[in-house]
């Protein structure tokens, strides 16, 4: 076939600028601290501040891990390429497949709750209430953001921007007003004194701060999306890693020293403080930011009015992300040949992988069902609490929402570790620090340290993750088990090395991906880095 | 009623605080937003500043022997896009054996064809333009008189005419104007099956068809 005899198949468009590559992150992160802060609040009391903190030194690791790979292998599918890379075929499907699941619940968890919170304002949407009408207003939600993301990332981008900056507007000044006004630091100094955790509250508020992981997945998986992503994804990961841990410690050390606007009292009429409204009381921790921001001097009577919707929205974007991430990484997959090619049609109208957004959207519709069963169908419910431990369809997602992040992390740390040791030559324009020099196969490399010790944390948090949730012991092992069959089977159909990896050519590869990145300097320097290795080695050999 | 606390704490401590959450997060979005420029978009950068020396005031140019025709449309988008001047100019090259104002009743008529089409064309891209027809002995010089007189930035041509090649593969005057030029001169010669200004989408569905 002589060139340009065959018209080129359509890519996915280069329009994810550096705001949007960072509200796809921000989405999902400034969602979760909606949703954490109360739990956090609730179970580290006097230590929360502290659990922020040893929870944000495990995020930053993950995130100055996630930073280096998508800003060197700017290539939409994340972790699962990364790993699939730096370990291999199966390890990369087993860490793809793990986020799949992680994605396809966050479609349904976050639309859910957005529903949730929503109800605050509008009371009819109280799931106890009108079970039906939540269901629907909830598959509404999931049914439009598929669509949305059908039409084209851009606009989905344009969307998750507007909210992401509306946001950080707001959350700025709820910190901003509420550090000015109302916050006493003697007051912060006597509640970590006087209402200092156990230990295993203290692990246990620890593991539910580090819910912040998955925003940015969202950033590499949009890397083959965004512009000169080797330059930008650095900045925004960056960006969002600051921006996440300054609101994390800034609201956990305003709640511990809150001086509320509204008095606060307990049943029996003692003073209380802000922080003690959380333990014991499940409403409460759901909308933690609202409450705070409505103790605020002056600035807390407009902002109780408006944070419960930018609440309710926010968490809406966070499942437009889980739309997002699931089709990207699909897509991702089905080019490497762990899952079928389908996944990987580009629709030539939008440009968009309209199949895999279409399949994941639907799988998230069935967990959904599955999630809502129980209060649909009052036959049903005595079935959970007879086979799944009486907990309800939310907390089981809950459970296989935290197996599947643990689960990806920890190989995205072994990943990294292996792409800097097998693959020195591609330039790194961010690299971790703390990284020990070495010889491996011939070559200088760097040793991530960081990386040893993120994955230690993320590990020990899987393992917790299996210890404390009965379910997530079950199911989520159970997704990867049924995940690993229909790999092997496909692979075995399509005559490819079933537990060995593909043949690859990656230097060529990678001289695409920088091309196709639009980082053209990166490329030469790589090229060059390729030139003097293979010229050292034959120097070697002769 | 709403209880409202009497008490404002304002300290310096959270004073602080509150100016450091502000400072940290503009400059960190603010770094954000502001990366670096590579090589290419410098490249980039440097010919977007160019265009509008290069482009500020065009000329297309026809006579019976340059048929710029098909590069109207393509002048008439760029001018709207970059608000440039536009004077489409017909050149009637009148014969040593006739009189500098000599009457040439077809030619003329094949100028006001062509200006009027120009016209038409401009007129639906919303640009203004400017018409202009003159009789001079030589249409080169008579195209780069008037370049100069209007301080033009780019001359548009089209090729020669079918049946008119004089020897020079794009056709005397286009090269001699070419050649001789102050200012850039864009010349749009279309292909075999002058596809110059056809709509490459409607072509290929009209081939797989």
């Amino acid at each position: 076939m002589t060139a340009g005899s065959k018209r080129a198949e359509p890519e996915l468009r280069r329009s994810v600028t550096p705001w949007g590559s960072f509200s796809w992150g921000y989405s999902d992160v400034g969602a979760d601290i909606f949703v954490g802060l109360g739990l956090v609040l609730a179970w580290a009391a006097g230590a929360s501040n502290v659990a922020f903190l040893f929870a944000g030194i495990v995020y930053v690791c993950i995130g100055l891990a996630y930073t280096e790979l998508a800003a060197t292998y700017p290539v939409a599918g994340g972790g699962q390429y990364f790993v699939m890379r730096g370990l291999g075929d199966i390890f990369g499907f087993v860490a793809g497949w793990a986020v799949l699941l992680d994605f396809t619940i966050d479609v349904t968890l976050f639309a859910w709750t957005s529903v949730d919170y929503s109800s605050q304002l509008v009371p009819a949407l109280v799931n106890s209430v009108h079970p039906w009408l939540h269901f629907g207003v909830v598959l509404g939600l999931v049914v439009g953001l598929c669509l949305l993301n059908v039409i084209g990332v851009r606009e989905s981008t344009t969307f998750n921007g507007v909210v992401s900056a509306l946001d950080v507007i707001s959350e700025t000044c709820i910190l901003c007003f509420g550090f000015l006004f109302a916050f006493r630091p003697q007051l912060l100094i006597h509640t970590m004194q006087m209402h200092w955790p156990s230990s295993y509250d203290l692990m246990l508020g620890t593991s539910l701060a580090i819910i912040s992981f998955v925003g940015l997945e969202s950033i590499s998986q949009a890397a083959q999306e965004t512009q000169r992503p080797a330059s930008i994804i650095p900045r925004t990961s960056v960006s969002l890693i600051l921006t996440i841990l300054i609101f994390a410690l800034a609201y956990s050390n305003l709640a511990l020293g809150l001086h509320p606007w509204h008095p606060i009292t307990d049943a029996a009429g003692h003073s209380q403080q802000f922080w003690q409204i959380f333990p014991n009381n499940p409403d409460n921790q759901g909308k933690a930011v609202a409450l705070l921001a409505a103790q605020v001097p002056y600035y807390g009577a407009f902002a109780a009015l408006y944070v419960p919707v930018l609440g309710a929205v926010l968490l809406l974007i966070s499942s437009n992300s889980g739309v997002f991430g699931s089709s990207r990484i699909a897509y991702a997959m089905s080019t490497s040949n762990l899952l079928p090619s389908l996944f990987a049609r580009v629709d030539r109208k939008y440009r968009t992988p309209v199949i895999s957004i279409v399949f994941f959207s639907a799988i998230a519709v069935v967990e959904l069902i599955f999630a809502a069963a129980p209060a649909l169908f009052p036959s049903v419910s005595s079935l959970y609490a007879r086979f799944f431990h009486g907990e309800n369809g939310l907390d089981f997602l809950a459970d296989l929402y935290a197996f599947g992040a643990a689960t990806s992390y920890s190989f995205v740390f072994l990943g990294l570790i292996g792409l800097r040791l097998t693959d020195p030559l591609s330039p790194r324009k961010f690299k971790i620090p703390l990284n020990i020099p070495m010889r491996f196969r011939g070559e200088r490399v760097e040793f991530p340290f960081i990386a040893v010790i993120g994955f230690i944390g993320i590990f020990s948090i899987l393992m917790f993750t299996l210890f404390t949730h009965p379910l997530g012991r079950i199911f989520g092992p159970s997704w990867l088990v049924l995940g690993l069959l229909f790999y092997l089977v496909y692979r075995r159909y399509r005559r490819l090395p079933v537990l060995r990896s593909q043949r690859r050519d990656w230097r060529n590869a990678q001289t695409e991906i920088l091309r196709r990145a639009g980082e053209l300097e990166l490329m030469d320097e790589y090229l060059a880095n390729v030139k003097a290795s293979d010229a050292r080695r034959a120097g070697l050999g002769t | 009623m709403i209880s409202v606390s009497s008490q404002i704490n304002v300290t310096l401590a959270g004073a602080l605080i509150a100016l450091l959450i502000a400072g940290l997060v503009g400059a960190t979005l603010w770094w954000m937003l502001h990366p670096p420029e590579s090589h290419v978009m410098r490249i980039a950068a440097a010919a977007e500043r160019n265009l509008e020396r290069i482009v500020g005031s065009l000329i297309v140019a026809f006579s019976p022997e340059i048929d710029s025709a098909h590069v109207m449309a393509l002048a008439a988008k760029l001018a709207r896009g970059e608000r440039s001047e536009l004077l489409a100019l017909y050149v009637i090259e009148v014969p040593y054996t006739l009189p500098p104002d000599a009457e040439m009743t077809i030619e003329e008529r094949a100028a006001l064809d062509a200006l009027g089409a120009a016209e038409t064309i401009a007129n639906k891209n919303n640009v203004a333009i400017r018409t202009e027809t003159i009789k001079a002995r030589s249409t080169k010089q008579a195209v780069l008189d008037v370049a100069k007189r209007e301080k033009a930035n780019l001359i548009i041509l089209g090729s020669y005419r079918e049946g008119k090649y004089s020897g020079a593969p794009l056709g005397r005057v286009i090269e001699e104007i070419a050649a001789d030029a102050k200012c850039d001169v864009l010349i749009g010669v279309e292909g075999k099956h002058g596809t110059l200004l056809i709509d490459e989408s409607v072509q290929s569905t009209s081939q797989e068809a």
